[in-house]
């Protein structure tokens, strides 16, 4: 299934990109080479020899909502730079002027690292009425989930090395635990309560041990610690599998109970945003978490029981 | 309910030292040697963090290209009427789509939804739910199964989603009960 929905996220990406971009084509959303009405006040009186000046950039709300078929624009005046260069007069919007759509997706699409347009035509007075054009803007959604796709790829590498501090040092306290005997007692301790749920695992196992722990931390809301605990957990069930690549009814029994877990105290993530809301929150959070505990057990234990799902041994 | 939450407030900022500090205390005890096992230990930190780091790759970049698509918008104009039949709000659409996904984009939605709406709202009471009482599904799949390599994962996917899915609409009729 995780092929299908992984392909399915890729594939549909692309055709949403390329309908969004096709269709900026046929209604020329951005109106690529479409002269725009603008006016121009300098802030020093206009000097032809100045390579740059200060100047302010009007664009009428009635302007934009004509050129660009949307009423909803509105209109501002922002500061910029006039540029003279080689090529001709260029308008730079100043780095810190924020610009209404689609002017902000034009800007972001055509600049390297600033906003610019030509200008036509010679200042004649020190509020000079002229129109400018800004670059072709092509290919938004396509360039964007391009994109997207590399930063996503360095994100994973950032969050994997992340957890190296964390999982080493669960690592190690849960190697002391192993040495010292205290898992074996907590195994000893939980595994009728734990048991049920992961038949398939033999009994006094420190697999359970672990188990315990994961589901313990998630409970209590322990992300951070959660996650080496759960892995540790998933070698310990990985030592039990026959097969190299394919997952066991316990891990899988395992991890739903991971995404569905119950939360007898909210996750940390989430006290952080809501502050002190989060106490009336304590009660809907932990009745929804139950609940879904359940639905995800028994879909673990029905869907287990399907031909396609069942487990191969080699 | 007071007392319980307090309680449960200082077992929880307890039982991290508890553990940092027992579990080297109580080997001592039993005399084991607990710098060179802990060491031992430690140095799958590594391995596994390494190890995970293709299957992180593969989910994420699904995901970003997917949201960067701009599909998610059409999903949520999709489900709207769906949901809209079995009494769930649209407001509350985005965050049950982005949330198996991606944890950064649905904390973004819960602290939108608080600027729109304020914090008392029952839209966000509804996402918080929400956002408490799942999981990023296919961000567990990857490191949990990827630190052990697995890469035929079963029932897992449809489970975690059904689980999901139920959580969802679970957690919109829960805070009505509670708050509506």
């Amino acid at each position: 299934m995780l092929n299908y929905i992984w392909g399915g996220l890729i594939v549909l990406s692309l055709v949403f990109a390329l309908t969004s971009d096709l269709t900026d084509f046929v209604q020329d959303t951005y109106r690529n080479g479409t002269p725009l009405p603008i006016t121009i006040t300098f802030d020093e009186e206009y000097n032809a020899d100045a390579r740059r000046q200060y100047v302010d950039v009007q664009l009428l709300g009635n302007d934009l909502a004509t050129h660009y078929g949307d009423s909803s624009i509105t209109g501002n005046t922002w500061p910029g730079i006039l540029l003279q260069t080689s090529a001709g007069r260029e308008l730079r919007f100043a780095a810190e002027a924020s610009l209404v759509e689609p002017l902000q997706t034009i800007c972001q699409e055509t600049g390297q690292d600033d906003c610019r347009g030509a200008l036509q035509g010679t200042p004649t007075s020190a509020e000079w009425q002229t129109t400018i054009i800004f670059g072709p803007v092509r290919w938004v959604k396509m360039n964007a989930i391009a994109s997207a796709a590399l930063d996503f790829a360095r994100t994973a590498v950032t969050l994997a090395l992340g957890l190296i501090g964390g999982l080493g040092l669960w690592m190690g306290l849960l190697k002391i635990a192993e040495a010292s005997g205290m898992l074996h007692a907590l195994v000893r301790f939980t595994q009728p309560l734990i048991r049920p749920l992961f038949p398939k695992v033999p009994k006094d196992h420190p697999a359970l041990g672990m188990i315990v722990l994961n589901l313990s931390a998630n409970m209590l809301g322990m992300g951070n610690a959660a996650t080496p605990l759960g892995i540790k957990a998933m070698q310990e069930l990985q030592t039990l599998n026959e097969t190299e690549d394919t997952a066991t009814d316990p891990m899988v029994m395992l991890l739903t109970m991971n995404t569905a877990s119950v939360q007898i105290l909210p996750p940390v993530t989430l006290v952080a945003i809501m502050g002190l809301q989060i106490n009336q929150l304590f009660f809907s959070i932990l009745i929804t978490t139950a609940l879904s505990l359940i639905v995800g057990i028994t879909a673990v234990k029905l869907l287990g029981r399907l031909k396609r799902y069942r487990e191969v041994t080699p | 309910m007071n007392i319980v939450q307090v309680f449960l407030d200082y077992a929880s900022a307890l039982v991290l030292p508890a553990i940092l500090v027992g579990f080297p205390l109580y080997g001592m005890i039993r005399k084991v040697r607990v710098y060179e096992v802990f060491v031992d230990g430690a140095k799958e930190g590594f391995h596994v963090a390494v190890m995970i780091i293709p299957y992180l790759i593969a989910i994420l970049f699904a995901i970003g290209m997917f949201r960067a698509s701009g599909a998610m918008d059409f999903l949520t104009d999709l489900l709207r009427p769906v949901v809209g039949l079995i009494g769930i709000p649209a407001e509350v659409i985005p965050m049950g789509i982005v949330r198996p996904l991606t944890g950064s984009g649905s904390v973004g939605i819960v602290l939108d939804m608080i600027n729109q709406f304020g914090e008392d709202s029952i839209f966000v009471k509804m996402v918080a739910t929400m956002f408490g009482s799942t999981e990023t599904t296919f961000y567990v799949i990857a490191v949990y199964f990827g630190a052990v390599n697995i890469r035929k994962t079963r029932h897992a996917v449809p489970a975690g989603l059904i689980a999901d899915v139920f959580a969802m609409i679970a957690a919109v009729y829960v805070v009505l009960f509670l708050f509506g």
